[in-house]
């Protein structure tokens, strides 16, 4: 896999977004329509209470080859949820699929701890006017912790093959502290998979999915996976579990595994076929990657530096040299 | 009516000296019956952190079978350890309730963490005892029974029963919280599930219990005990708001049912009330219904929520 970037697409700095939002557009995830392609991003707002973020989800419309905004979201998308619920501190990302005649999004709702910052959870909502608004199908979570995945269930990518749902996803293995370090707990995330007939139950395979490259506590976030040529393509990021805000080398890195039977995953890095620029937009960091179809391309839309501060790039597989 | 004749406090945690994680309460007792004397699974609490706020441990007191208030032993130490940083059972494991299964007993349990916007949220973890329930192995770090797209949080309130070669738990759900006088307070409803193995659960999906003294009421601790063709079930309810006092606080309520599925809510059958005065005169909660040798009794709370201990009532004639 080889792709061509295509620069920095979005800057949410430079634009008006609702709910009072200013900076991040993380997790960009791609609907396509006919002639255009609706990205949906999380952006942040203060919480009045105690100046913490708060994630929404916004969008912006961009013609099918990226290269003009038509439109950018002016309401609210989906609702943060009510007083202890699970997504009540914000919905960081949004995975929005068609099946057949129906937009589901899956989400991942963030709620604040005491011991440690947050939790999360999965849920589900459906739009009923082309994913402009979406109505959560109830208060509480579609996919959650449970006896070997005990916190941290989130960043939901949902595709439907053969008319089952595939969800793959994360979860938690453990809080830590530094060695020696004062900061607050860290954590250490896995991909994991499940799958569904109903979208409403919910199998787990119950382990972790990808091979660590780093080390055990190495974190892995944001699965998205494609079928291309015969065989699953899935991208990811992974970065230290420690010290991985502002030491680049530390930081967020694209990662890549296929499989032939959506059961086996080969991790394959070195041919992940994209990584950190020398310079530039996403020259320290590289996270939060979406690959999708649009037309006859597949497309790589991601973060970089500051995990998407400043907004999202965009890529564009390049076709091997067959003839 | 059924006719409880109240027998009096069996157990204050107030009077055990110098056991640092059982210092007060003793919530939701648990009864495993053994051939010479009960053991009664409870909870309680040290004294509270510096910011108020409790952990809650589970342990035991074992009584003589042929007289209930004869304590023979004290659990030395808690039966489950609290869960490691960022689990749902880090500051708390609250009730438990056990059960036989061949030479295992299993426990269903509360496990409580703390959260920013309220004050904590509960889900239902399950542990393995190898050693007569003695001490108690978690089966997972994570919860059995975690929140649902309808019953977004405070799963909590296990009770297991083996009914019909099916296990059965019945629980409490959270429906919202509602702020009183600024302050978070949540309101739940008793629910139940089933499993044929105890650890993958249907659940019914519905509040089985009709709520009575207001829309937001909050319902706890369905115990439920099968005789004489029915299913009887004892719990606990309360208002929403200034709950911690007489007026407002848990009373105790009764259903019944003869499919395990549709119930059938009668409070005034319940049979057993607040006293005049003592141990049991603000409130009474967390009914454990159980027979030995012949006798039906309930253990329950009083004041202030088990603050002060359990007691007991022995039922006068049948459960109808």
């Amino acid at each position: 896999m080889k792709w061509v970037k295509l620069g920095k697409i979005f800057d949410p700095t430079k634009h008006e977004l609702p709910n009072d939002c200013h900076e991040f557009a993380q997790s960009p995830q791609a609907l396509v329509f006919d002639d255009f392609v609706r990205i949906y991003f999380s952006t942040r707002k203060r919480d009045p209470v105690n100046q913490k973020f708060l994630s929404h989800i916004a969008f912006v419309d961009m013609d099918n080859h990226f290269r003009n905004i038509i439109n950018i979201s002016t309401g609210t998308v989906i609702e943060l949820g009510g007083l202890g619920c699970f997504d009540e501190h914000g919905i960081f990302p949004m995975n929005v699929v068609r099946v057949k005649e129906k937009i589901y999004g899956y989400t991942c709702g963030w709620n604040r701890r005491v011991s440690v910052s947050v939790d999360t959870s999965i849920g589900l909502a459906v739009s009923e006017d082309n994913g402009l608004t979406f109505r959560k199908i109830g208060d509480g979570p579609i996919l959650t912790s449970s006896l070997h995945e005990p916190f941290l269930v989130g960043d939901p990518f949902v595709s439907v093959i053969n008319d089952a749902f595939h969800m793959w996803y994360i979860y938690g293995t453990k809080w830590m502290t530094r060695p020696g370090a004062e900061a607050p707990p860290d954590r250490v995330y896995k991909i994991a998979h499940a799958v569904s007939y109903d979208n409403r139950t919910w199998i787990r395979d119950g382990r972790q999915l990808i091979g660590d490259k780093l080390h055990p506590d190495e974190c892995q976030a944001l699965p998205a996976v494609v079928h291309h040529n015969g065989r699953y393509h899935m991208y990811f990021c992974y970065r230290e579990a420690f010290d991985f805000r502002k030491n680049s080398k530390r930081g967020y890195r694209i990662g890549y595994a296929y499989s032939d039977d959506l059961s086996n995953w080969v991790r394959d890095d070195d041919h992940a076929g994209i990584d950190v620029s020398e310079e530039g937009w996403d020259s320290e960091m590289q996270c939060y990657p979406h690959v999708f179809r649009c037309g006859d391309k597949i497309y790589l839309l991601y973060n970089g530096n500051q995990f998407g501060r400043f907004g999202f790039g965009l890529a564009v597989l390049e076709e091997s040299g067959n003839p | 009516m059924h006719n409880w004749k109240k027998l009096g406090r069996v157990f204050n945690p107030q009077e055990i000296r110098n056991v640092e994680w059982m210092r007060e309460f003793a919530q939701a007792p648990s009864v495993l019956i053994f051939d010479r004397f009960i053991r009664v699974y409870f909870s309680c609490r040290p004294l509270p952190e510096k910011n108020g706020q409790y952990v809650s441990y589970s342990g035991f007191v074992e009584l003589n079978r042929s007289n209930l208030f004869e304590i023979i032993r004290v659990s030395e130490k808690p039966i489950l350890k609290l869960g490691d940083v960022g689990t749902f059972d880090e500051f708390g494991t609250y009730p438990v309730s056990v059960i036989r299964r061949g030479d295992e007993v299993i426990g269903y349990y509360g496990g409580w963490t703390r959260c920013e916007s309220v004050p904590f949220n509960v889900a239902i973890g399950v542990a393995v005892s190898h050693d007569n329930g003695e001490t108690f192995s978690k089966l997972g770090s994570g919860p059995i029974l975690s929140y649902c797209v309808d019953e977004p949080f405070v799963i909590s309130g296990p009770k297991i029963r083996w009914f019909n070669d099916r296990w059965h738990l019945f629980y409490i759900a959270g429906r919202k919280w509602i702020l009183a006088d600024g302050k978070p307070e949540p309101v739940y409803k008793i629910r139940m599930a089933s499993s044929s193995d105890g650890f993958n659960w249907e659940r019914h999906g519905k509040d089985i219990i009709d709520s009575k003294v207001e829309e937001n009421e909050a319902q706890a601790s369905p115990d439920v005990f099968f005789d004489n063709g029915k299913y009887h079930m004892f719990f606990s309810y309360r208002y929403s708001s200034n709950y911690r006092g007489k007026e407002k606080g848990y009373r105790i309520g009764y259903a019944y049912s003869h499919d395990l599925n549709h119930w059938v809510r009668d409070d005034t059958r319940a049979g057993i009330d607040v006293s005049e005065e003592g141990w049991d005169s603000e409130m009474i909660s967390y009914p454990h219904v159980f027979e030995l040798d012949g006798d039906i009794y309930m253990f329950y709370l009083g004041n202030q929520v088990g603050r002060f201990g359990f007691g007991a009532a022995r039922l006068e004639g049948k459960l109808t």
